[in-house]
């Protein structure tokens, strides 16, 4: 057997950038190799989208030829997805440490705790992505349904920017589970209103006015806009443009994020201070 | 002094009296020649009430001091409750203290965070720390990209480190089946996946069978005569005596006693220790033997078939047939030894103080 004399030098990769990537990478990795480690997985992601797809195809039976109505079904389904999925597993990405005693090892790491969550909810928010993509395939496999898309590039670069914006927003939730187990609470409260806020279900412009301003203090609910505009012909939504959609969404999540690095830099000092990192 | 290590502040003369807190120089201008210095700590936790105000308060630590040289294996031991975990938890930067200065590597706990987590690992005890769902491989990686090792280094570093652990043949295997002695030699991979300097053992072989706890010990010992330094806690006095070269005992918050485990042991020079192992006995033996006029202390484990009794006396064999006579029928001493004083008999005298 060897001995610890035989063992290579540690040595760091170099540079500050070079550093919060790996840890972005690393910790994307773990939470995927911890998702598909549970068989639980199909349930959510390939089960239950595909009874979703398989009763709105029948609810709507004579209407689904049209490229529009599976764009449609996707985009509920993916943008949903993608919330549910940001605000359940990212806000249990941290509440799984504290179960699994996995908290101190994490934390004592020499490494801001918001890179390591960012990693997280990134991979969770993907989960989103891929049922969207997982009920496209359904769509247009197994119920021969048509697909087109206004502006394909201006399609993808809006759905990208509204999957980082989501991840941002978990990022910021993420700040509310460190501190409690009594977090779950308000991350799980949340869900359902944000749906409904963000336009996910339907657009946000079908809202009573006096909810409006919650809704566009939401970065998605311009992401959606915009996807849908870039999407869906005669799409009435917003009054706003494309690009417009698109800066607000962007100053927004910049705030998102500006203000989840603050939060976490404070709420692990807290955290530090009244010693209740490992509880659960 | 024991021990062969060179200690910064020398001149400071070591008190030989028992109970008196030994203190090796002062952190002050030349703290960065110690690994560890600790002065005056203090941690207060505190449970608020509903409106915010404190319900209750509970001094943890009071006033710790002691230090650690670069390439000492130093023990602390104490009683559940007394403040060891506590004491490491701030050490590693894992809370805040509420008064006091500690220093880690010349580095300060409240300011130098991840410096100081660069430079040191961790060894949990028990079940917590590891990724259950996943391979030793991946909970390795894992951490070497947190620990920011070069992913060069990290390739050739995991598996040397899984076969120095003896898990390379199990190492794609998921954590959760495996017994709970590969686990701790797991968590020792994982501290030392970054090659830190200093490295924190926390009860390391707590629930460990005799076989897995030789295992921890060896490796522990390596890691010393590489030259790191190990600051360990322990339940277990005989580990603390064969491991380590000074031993702080912690009580109620305080360093009660700071020496090497033979000058702790001549603390209780002036007793002998009678071992007995019975069959059949109660605590109305263990309370007959405390009622002997000179009985200083007795220690009971009445759980197993075979109970073991250990009689603190300064009488030694002279007090044997005392012994004998109280023993209430259907008693039987299966073995009796009379033994010098062991660092247990010591501590035990320091925390009942």
């Amino acid at each position: 057997m060897p001995s610890m004399d035989d063992l290579t030098p540690g040595k760091r990769t170099e540079g500050y950038l070079g550093q919060r990537v790996q840890v972005l990478k690393a910790s994307m990795f773990l939470t995927s190799r911890l998702f598909f480690a549970d068989p639980q997985w199909v349930i959510p992601n390939i089960i239950a989208p595909f009874i979703f797809t398989l009763v709105a195809f029948e609810l709507f039976d004579g209407q689904t030829s049209s490229g529009s109505f599976l764009l449609y079904l996707v985009l509920g389904s993916g943008l949903m997805g993608m919330w549910g999925t940001t605000i359940y597993a990212s806000a249990n990405s941290i509440g799984f440490d504290r179960w699994n005693g996995t908290m101190e090892s994490t934390l004592a790491a020499p490494m801001p705790l918001s890179w390591i969550a960012l990693g997280r909810v990134l991979f969770n928010t993907l989960q989103g992505v891929l049922t969207a993509v997982f009920i496209l395939v359904i769509g247009i496999a197994w119920f021969r349904t048509g697909f087109t898309l206004v502006n394909p590039p201006a399609f993808f670069l809006a759905s990208v920017s509204t999957f980082l914006s989501l991840s941002t927003f978990g990022l910021l939730m993420t700040t509310v589970l460190l501190l409690s187990r009594k977090g779950g609470f308000i991350t799980n409260s949340m869900e359902i209103p944000v749906y409904i806020a963000t336009g996910t279900m339907f657009p946000v412009i079908l809202l009573p006015i006096v909810y409006l301003p919650f809704a566009f203090m939401l970065a998605p609910t311009w992401g959606i806009d915009a996807i849908r505009i870039a999407a869906l012909p005669n799409y009435v939504g917003l009054p706003t443009t494309y690009w417009q959609d698109m800066a607000i969404m962007a100053v927004e999540t910049l705030a998102y994020l500006a203000l989840a690095f603050f939060l976490f830099k404070r709420v692990e000092a807290y955290a530090k201070k009244i010693g209740t990192l490992e509880e659960y | 002094m024991g021990g062969t290590l060179s200690y910064p502040h020398t001149d400071v003369g070591i008190p030989r009296e028992p109970y008196q807190v030994l203190v090796l120089g002062s952190p002050s201008a030349e703290s960065s020649e110690w690994a560890v210095s600790v002065k005056g700590l203090t941690r207060e936790y505190t449970t608020r009430n509903f409106f915010g105000g404190v319900a209750r308060s509970t001094w943890a630590l009071s006033g710790v001091d002691f230090q650690v040289a670069v390439g000492e294996l130093f023990g602390l031991i104490g009683p559940n409750g007394a403040g060891k975990t506590t004491t490491i938890k701030i050490l590693t930067t894992l809370l805040t203290p509420t008064g006091g200065d500690a220093t880690i590597l010349g580095l300060d706990v409240r300011k130098d965070l991840y410096e100081i987590r660069r430079r040191i690992g961790i060894v949990f005890g028990g079940e917590r720390g590891l990724y259950n769902r996943v391979s030793a491989v991946d909970n390795l990686r894992y951490f070497s990209d947190l620990y920011g090792v070069d992913s060069g280094v990290a390739k050739k570093r995991i598996p040397q480190l899984l076969e120095v652990v003896g898990l390379a043949d199990r190492a794609q295997e998921r954590v959760e089946k495996y017994s709970r002695g590969m686990k701790q030699r797991l968590h020792i991979a994982k501290a030392l996946v970054h090659d830190p300097e200093l490295i924190f053992l926390d009860e390391p072989t707590i629930g460990l069978d005799p076989a897995g706890a030789r295992d921890i010990r060896n490796m522990v010992r390596e890691l010393k005569a590489q030259g790191k330094t190990i600051l360990l806690t322990t339940h277990y006095m005989f580990e603390a005596e064969e491991l380590c070269q000074r031993v702080g005992v912690i009580s109620k918050g305080k360093i009660v006693a700071l020496d090497t485990p033979s000058d702790l042991k001549n603390m209780v020079r002036d007793i002998s220790v009678i071992d007995l192992r019975t069959y059949g006995a109660t605590m109305e033996y263990v309370e007959a033997l405390r009622a002997l006029p000179s009985v200083v202390r007795v220690v009971a484990d009445l759980d197993s078939e075979e109970q073991s009794i250990r009689v603190q006396t300064p009488m030694g064999a002279d007090l044997l047939p005392q012994v004998v006579a109280a023993l209430p029928e259907g008693t039987k001493i299966i073995d009796r030894t009379i033994k010098e004083p062991t660092l247990e008999d010591a501590y035990l005298r320091l925390v009942e103080e």
